[in-house]
């Protein structure tokens, strides 16, 4: 299990995260362009994940998550730091038990990325917002069952399984279509258990 | 001990089976400027990463034998100590840039900052290298504003303020239009002269054998010789090496000027060189023998109107330009900035004329949408990563195909006819980013012509590509107009320019300013002047020994 | 370049003061209504963070952000004002809906928490130059690995934006249509993704390779190009802002919750 949270700190790592959390703007930009009920702005930080480890997964998820909020002005955002560095780093563990690999493993991925998102967004919305996230299809179920006298943590919980699952479903098949095109000259730099052969 | 010494040197990146650099022995003294030649894929990056250490420490992999720099060993110290003594500026000038600075003042800090040189010595130092590049008055400019040229000297800047005492430049002009290139190459003149060592990859030919103390030539991953530019250049195995000797030898060669060494026969490498041996060319030359016009008349493609267009209302790109294409194998040439890319994109409908039209075979195109157009002209991109969307290649040239409406099985066939003219056929299941740069080029190109469009617009098609690559891509010229294509072309290969198209349109300013064969417009002085071009080598070369006649290609020596 | 920075390079006591003091302003902002409980302490840091918005001239960029939470600003009103399970005195009806105070007054509560975190974080980001800030984070002894990143984020995003102009263009040269109907352009997005992905993927590689190569793996302290301490009024105005927050503890303590 060792090599579990393995992560290699380096110059090619520094600059992966700043493109992952760059892809996460692109995400979250494409998503409101087309109106899209996803927020599919966790992209970057599952590919950060799957090739830096959780480790990296977190740091890309909650650093995204601040950098956003203290520079532009979405202070919303910061305090949901908390689920991105979740997501990252389920996404980072999933990933290196070798469930990247294959579709259903991705799938698996994409559940347990979703829970976790779910679990640890329902409190913050309940503390922050009283259980809404803004979300318009989160929202009407929210809606729901507030009229039909459910409590707020359940209905909350609702609202976000709602958005988060199908969310990082897709998110995490982007992310595997993504990864199954990448060139080996790139992933091979994020190989935590490469060392140099010598061949004298 | 040398200075720098390679011993055995191997190397195989992770996951691959095949060596990238198998056996490389050679030494150099401080001071001295050393070459790297070869064609693509023969290890002069990888090279020339094992001397910053970047080979094996970051990328790992296979590793054997060793470089040993000023007595250190390259592979066993951490690359950030390896820094101070080696310097690395390669191709890419974008992808240099460290990404986090505002101004060029503090990107060519960046380096210094991190090694933790005291502030005064860091303010100093930067002024010192801004001073030598010649780039001090874009101090606080932001770097990513600047040109690929700029850029590339802002990079070279950062390496140098780091006082390397061994500076590796990897093709640094490879993707830069001339003006850039020689904007870098007068500096890296100037710093040869300092005692600094360089190690410089370069496709330039007629550069290095000016420059160069020693030649390393590889293929392969092998060193096949290691001498002075004189020896190396005059092997006679070059063409199967894939390396074109400069012009200077070319031309000695198809005339017998040479001197002899014992055995070998020894030929000019350079301008110097020739001159000396001036007396033994011949007096006269009568150059090209002019082909009677032949008068057939061509059929139009393309008629451009009072063309206008403008990105900022008030600061026109092209003005009032109205030009007849036909079917001839066209070049376009100029400096950056002339309107050239914005002229094939109004063509190809990217862009949409702010004033006057443009017909497509008597058809206005200002009706129709780009991917209608898509069938009929075809336009490949400078930089192909921009085009590139599918991780297998075949899959990548069988993209357009499917887009305009071929079944899967015309658009397999047709994929494979492209790939096969590019030469890539046999690298149809990889994935395209790990192929080099030069291979993504043809894969771009192939992915357009498998198209089967009547018009062929490159941009800028000869960046990046060694000698066998720019002979592919001129035989493939001739194979598209041989089936009524029209290749229309923008150049900065002015060699490659005078071998391959029928017609040069000279642009500056946004206007034509020349128009005609290459014989005619290459021998205007004027305007070449005035568009800040210059006639190919040859042309110039000839000139010098005093011919009269009209030189153009290698072809047009005889005697 | 555009900036996604929504830093306006306008300098004002705002912009000169230092990022910690600005900081210690927000946790002030969001943790003293938080302990103290009263509504009225809302209404005390929106007006201060209005004062700073006006009297740095910045009053206009602030309301972009206002608007981008105004969603869900609404969907708290409509959701706790018809259904608060707290709901008992209706206040008012619109057509078959029913308002209830309690539910509204919860809404108001939430809302007024959200526009004073909007406010106090815009009187920091309009005025703070994310550069200003990673180097001042690195003084105070942040690691530069990490500020790199940060700083790095600002250009790498404008970067991205324009390669996907870029690759929407020879897309529509491949013969993709991407004119048209909301639908045709929204179908055009979908195979932009995987490409500006990937390019920007690879595009790390090399950016590596020129970060090593300058040193970036260093064990050396790094060079600050300035020195930038808190100066006296940026210690006065972090002490008042902490004098406020011990205050709202008083406050809670005495008089417990409202």
């Amino acid at each position: 299990m060792n090599h579990l949270f393995k992560t290699r700190l380096h110059a090619a790592t520094f600059v992966l995260i700043p493109a992952c959390i760059g892809i996460n703007y692109l995400g979250k930009l494409f998503a409101s362009v087309l109106k899209l009920p996803l927020w599919l702005d966790s992209i970057g930080t599952c590919i950060g994940g799957v090739l830096g480890g959780p480790i990296i997964g977190a740091v890309c998820g909650a650093a995204n998550n601040l950098i956003f909020g203290f520079t532009t002005g979405d202070s919303i955002t910061l305090i949901y730091a908390l689920t991105s560095l979740g997501i990252g780093a389920a996404v980072g563990i999933m990933a290196r038990l070798g469930h990247m690999e294959k579709l259903s493993g991705a799938i698996l991925t994409a559940v347990v990325a979703g829970l976790t998102a779910v679990v640890i967004s329902t409190p913050l919305n309940v503390i922050f917002w009283g259980g809404a996230t803004g979300n318009v299809w989160g929202d009407l179920v929210f809606g729901w069952s507030q009229s039909a006298g459910l409590p707020v943590l359940l209905g909350s919980f609702l609202d976000e399984l709602v958005v988060d699952v199908p969310d990082k479903l897709i998110t995490v098949l982007i992310v595997f279509a993504i990864m199954k095109g990448l060139p080996k000259k790139l992933t091979s730099l994020y190989d935590v258990n490469d060392e140099v052969e010598i061949l004298d | 001990m040398a200075f720098i010494e390679v011993k055995g040197l191997k190397y195989k990146y992770p996951h691959t089976s095949k060596l990238v650099l198998d056996g490389i022995d050679f030494e150099a003294d401080k001071g001295q400027f050393i070459g790297i030649i070869g064609e693509n894929q023969a290890g002069k990056s990888t090279l020339c990463q094992a001397f910053a250490g970047l080979v094996p420490t970051m990328f790992r992999g296979a590793y054997g034998g060793k470089v040993m720099i000023d007595g250190v060993e390259a592979s066993k110290v951490p690359i950030a100590v390896l820094c101070q003594k080696v310097g690395l500026v390669f191709q890419n000038p974008f992808n240099q840039l460290s990404g986090a600075k505002d101004t060029v003042f503090e990107e060519i800090a960046f380096g210094l900052q991190n090694l933790g040189i005291p502030r005064e010595e860091i303010g100093k130092r930067v002024e010192k290298a801004l001073k030598l590049l010649d780039i001090i008055k874009y101090k606080d400019r932001n770097p990513f504003d600047l040109s690929g040229g700029q850029i590339q000297r802002v990079a070279i800047a950062s390496i140098l303020a780091m006082e390397p005492e061994v500076l590796v430049l990897d093709e640094p002009t490879s993707q830069l239009d001339p003006q850039g290139s020689e904007d870098v190459f007068q500096v890296v003149e100037k710093l040869a002269k300092t005692g600094i060592t360089i190690i410089m990859v370069e496709q330039k030919m007629e550069k290095l054998a000016a420059y160069c103390d020693k030649i390393l030539l590889l293929h392969r991953g092998r060193q096949v010789a290691y001498d002075v530019p004189e020896r190396i250049f005059s092997r006679g195995d070059l063409r199967e090496l894939g390396v074109e000797p400069p012009v200077y030898t070319q031309v000695s060669k198809s005339l017998s000027v040479h001197r002899k060494e014992g055995e070998e026969l020894i030929y000019p490498v350079t301008l110097k060189q020739i001159q000396k041996q001036k007396d033994q060319f011949p007096l006269t030359l009568s150059g090209r023998v002019r082909q009677p016009n032949n008068e057939k008349q061509e059929k139009d493609i393309f008629s451009i109107k009072d063309l206008g267009f403008y990105y900022i209302p008030g600061a026109p790109v092209i003005e009032n330009l109205t030009l007849t294409l036909d079917s001839r194998p066209t070049a376009v040439i100029g400096q950056n900035g002339a309107g050239k890319t914005t002229l094939v994109k109004l063509l190809k409908g990217l862009l949409k004329p702010k004033t006057g039209t443009v017909l497509l075979e008597e058809e206005d195109i200002s009706g129709r949408t780009v991917a209608q157009l898509a069938k009929r002209v075809g336009y490949v991109f400078q930089n192909p990563d921009d085009q590139i969307f599918k991780n297998q290649v075949l899959e990548e040239v069988m993209v357009g195909p499917l887009n305009i409406g071929m079944s899967r099985k015309e658009g397999e066939q047709r994929a494979r006819e492209a790939l096969e003219m590019v030469g890539l056929l046999h690298a149809a299941n990889e994935n395209p980013y790990d192929l080099d740069l030069s291979e993504r080029k043809m894969v771009a190109i192939a992915s357009v012509v498998a198209m089967d469009p009547k018009v062929l617009i490159l941009d800028e098609p000869t960046i990046a590509q060694d000698a066998r690559g720019r002979e592919v891509l001129g035989q493939l010229i001739r194979t598209m107009t041989e089936k009524g294509k029209f290749v229309l072309a923008i150049l900065h290969d002015m060699d490659f320019v005078a071998r391959y198209f029928e017609r040069v349109i000279v642009m500056a300013g946004g206007k034509v300013i020349s128009d005609g064969p290459g014989e005619e417009v290459f021998y205007e002085k004027d305007t070449l002047t005035k568009a800040r071009l210059e006639p190919p080598h040859i042309t110039r070369l000839c000139e010098l020994l005093g011919y009269e006649g009209t030189f153009l290609t290698t072809e047009d020596i005889r005697e | 370049m555009k900036s996604i920075s929504l830093y306006v390079d306008k300098d004002s006591y705002l912009t000169r003061l230092h990022p910690f003091a600005k900081m210690v302003y927000i946790l002030a902002a969001i943790s003293v209504p938080f302990i103290g409980g009263a509504l009225w302490m809302y209404g005390l840091f929106l007006v201060i963070s209005l004062g700073f918005l006006i009297s740095g001239g910045i009053l206009k960029k602030v309301f972009p952000l206002i608007a981008f939470s105004f969603t869900i600003l609404i969907t708290i009103f409509l959701i706790h004002g018809l259904f608060n399970k707290e709901n008992e005195t209706l206040l008012f009806r619109i057509g078959a809906l029913a308002f209830y105070r309690e539910g509204l007054l919860y809404a108001s509560r939430i809302g007024l928490n959200i526009l004073n975190m909007l406010l106090a974080f815009a009187a920091f980001v309009l005025t703070t130059k994310p550069a200003d800030l990673v180097d001042d984070l690195e003084q105070m002894g942040f690691s530069p690995r990490f500020g790199y990143m940060i700083t790095s984020v600002f250009q790498i995003i404008p970067q991205m934006m324009g390669t996907m102009n870029t690759i929407l263009d020879a897309q529509r040269s491949r013969g993709m249509e991407t004119e048209g109907s909301l639908i045709t352009r929204a179908k055009a997005f979908i195979p932009l993704i995987s490409p500006v992905v990937s390019s920007s993927l690879i595009n790390t590689r090399e950016r590596a390779i020129a970060l090593e190569v300058r040193g970036f793996g260093s064990k050396t302290k790094k060079t600050f190009l300035r020195e930038h301490r808190l100066s006296g009024g940026d210690k006065g105005f972090m002490f008042l802002m902490a004098l406020l927050i011990a205050a709202s503890v008083v406050w809670r303590i005495v008089y417990g919750i409202h």
